[in-house]
């Protein structure tokens, strides 16, 4: 396998395919998170805490795989956590929500809509403002959060928050608003940083919830996040874990910029998102990402890009989900090469 | 109402979750003396067979299977106490549960639902389970699966030393294995010599009664 060298910058790239101008190559954005802290030699508890380690390990990670978006992420609650949920951190995981804040209506007194700076929200803006300094000028920072329906199910329980979408709507779309709300603030924050919000939907996910009730409970409100980053001209990529294939046109109709894909088949998500959004996915972090070999990744990788082979604006090629601590960094930078050989466009530099 | 037409009712109601009904429709059947065991079986399992293919056919999701067994448990609550316990078949045992260092236990919850309501005998030890004790209570109830979840790729190992220590003491082929959710794949399942993998809850009883013989 022939691997070039690249021409342009991630940053120069993006603006590239921004304003139609030609690629070196297919732009590569595995989703490559808090695993990170490992190359620093931090755990994933003081990447998700501190600010400097968070940059340290993405500039540590940048420089290593040259890839085209960083994302900053900490875990799926951190929005919820601003609001009043309390979360249990532990070594090498993600923090995660335990006992549920909201365990009747009485319980709303114990949460608030999140401002900019509540729970642990600032050590974004610390990361931001060392990354913008550091490689700000050569590629594209994002952060990634839950949006409304996720954070809304962290903080009444996802089994509770699902019988609620029956047994008590109000309560339901009640905690919707607030979570809503709460994602508008740290949208903005973030935009003022320059860097692009990124809305997670796992418990919106088409494995958990029908396409009817994602018209109900998500749709709207994932709207109105959109609404406000174009207004404050911002792009707005939209991921949801898990299958999608009977709501990847519903996650299009949001307008989101990006339609970020798990467990769906890209032919479907050609055919449905049909040029109105560019299209994130899909390499499978749980199985052949982690397991290997190599050569079945270059496959992989090589068939995705084939499937969505012309497909405009563009096909970006990610991972379905976040990359775990246990997936090998050389199985990530095997994606990179792939993007180096074969995802190679003619490419002629003016001047 | 005859017999038949309460059963279809109950069904009916069950599929459509209504809580109450079903209650009320079970109040029925004991007024008119039909045996616990019928409107079990062929009212109250019998919609929550629909309810299943439902979910596997992706009619239904979370919400709905949820509300369903809710119906299906309030029926259950009336008649159960005049259950003349001989007349059922033996149950397939299941230990099930969510491995140590997972907390995510919506699948694990959604096959303990489907398998209770499929007449399997459910010992549900719920989320971020020590792996020791999936074999203790196999051992200890006799059980005829051992049933693993996780959602992180971070602990999906732990399926494999599971199986590791059954080997060790010579008692794996007591226990079918049956593994799933959302990193877990049939390479994974074949990898680590695991008996079954299911990709949703649904087909993971249907799977495990045939792994059983029972169809």
């Amino acid at each position: 396998m022939l691997i070039r060298e690249d021409i342009l910058t991630p940053k120069e790239r993006m603006m590239a395919l921004l304003t139609g101008k030609p690629l070196d190559r297919i732009i590569c954005m595995p989703i490559v998170t808090t695993n990170l802290a490992q190359l620093i030699g931090k755990t994933v508890k003081e990447f998700q805490l501190d600010g400097q380690v968070m940059a340290d390990a993405h500039i540590a990670g940048f420089q290593k795989f040259g890839y085209d978006l960083i994302y900053l992420f900490t875990n799926c609650s951190c929005v919820a956590e601003a609001m009043g949920a309390e979360l249990v951190y532990s070594e090498d995981e993600p923090a995660n929500c335990e006992v549920p804040v909201i365990n009747s209506r009485e319980d709303l007194s114990k949460i608030k809509v999140a401002e900019n700076n509540d729970g642990q929200l600032p050590v974004y803006y610390e990361a931001l403002e060392i990354l913008n300094q550091a490689v700000g000028d050569q590629v594209f920072i994002s952060v990634c959060f839950s949006g409304p329906v996720s954070t809304a199910a962290t903080l009444r329980g996802v089994e509770a928050f699902a019988r609620d979408t029956y047994a008590d709507p109000e309560l339901c779309h009640t905690l919707l608003r607030m979570a809503t709300d709460s994602c508008k603030n740290f949208i903005r924050e973030i935009v003022s940083y320059g860097a692009i919000p990124i809305i997670l939907e796992p418990i919106a996910s088409g494995s958990l919830f029908s396409p009817k009730m994602f018209d109900k409970i998500a749709f709207p409100y994932i709207k109105e996040l959109v609404d406000l980053a174009h207004e404050l001209k911002a792009l707005i990529p939209l991921h949801i874990c898990g299958k999608t294939h009977k709501i990847v046109d519903k996650m299009t109709d949001t307008g989101a910029d990006v339609i970020s894909l798990d467990k769906c088949d890209l032919m479907i998500a050609r055919e449905k998102v049909a040029g109105r959004a560019l299209i994130l996915g899909n390499i499978d972090p749980a199985n052949e990402l982690l397991f290997g070999p190599v050569e079945e990744i270059h496959r992989i990788c090589i068939e995705a890009i084939d499937t969505m082979k012309g497909y405009t604006p563009a096909f970006v090629l990610s991972t379905g989900c976040e990359t775990g601590n246990k997936v090998p960094f050389k199985h990530i930078q095997a994606m990179l090469d792939v993007a180096r050989s074969h995802g190679l466009y003619e490419y002629i530099k003016e001047n | 109402m005859d017999k038949e037409t309460l059963f279809r009712e109950i069904s009916h109601a069950l599929v459509e979750f209504e809580v109450e009904k079903v209650a009320e429709l079970a109040e029925q059947t004991l007024l008119q003396n039909i045996p616990a065991f019928e409107t079990i079986t062929e009212g109250l399992v019998t919609g929550m067979k629909e309810v299943s293919r439902l979910f596997e056919e992706e009619e239904y999701f979370l919400p709905e299977v949820l509300m369903c067994s809710d119906a299906f448990n309030a029926g259950l609550e009336v008649v159960n106490p005049h259950l003349d316990k001989a007349s059922l078949e033996k149950p397939i045992k299941m230990v099930i549960g969510v491995v140590e260092g997972d907390t995510h236990d919506i699948g694990k919850n959604l096959v303990g639902i489907l398998s209770g309501a499929s007449g399997f005998e459910v010992y549900d030890l719920g989320r971020d389970v020590p792996l020791d004790r999936f074999i203790e209570k196999a051992e200890e109830v006799e059980s005829d699966m051992i049933c693993m979840s996780t959602l992180m790729t971070t602990t999906m190992d732990g399926m494999k030393t599971v199986i590791d220590r059954l080997i060790e003491r010579n008692i794996r082929d007591k226990y079918k294995v049956l593994i799933g959710g959302g990193p877990i794949s049939q390479t994974f399942c074949d990898k680590i010599g695991a008996d079954l993998y299911a990709n949703d809850a649904s087909s993971a009883v249907r799977k495990a009664k045939e792994l059983m013989g029972r169809v």
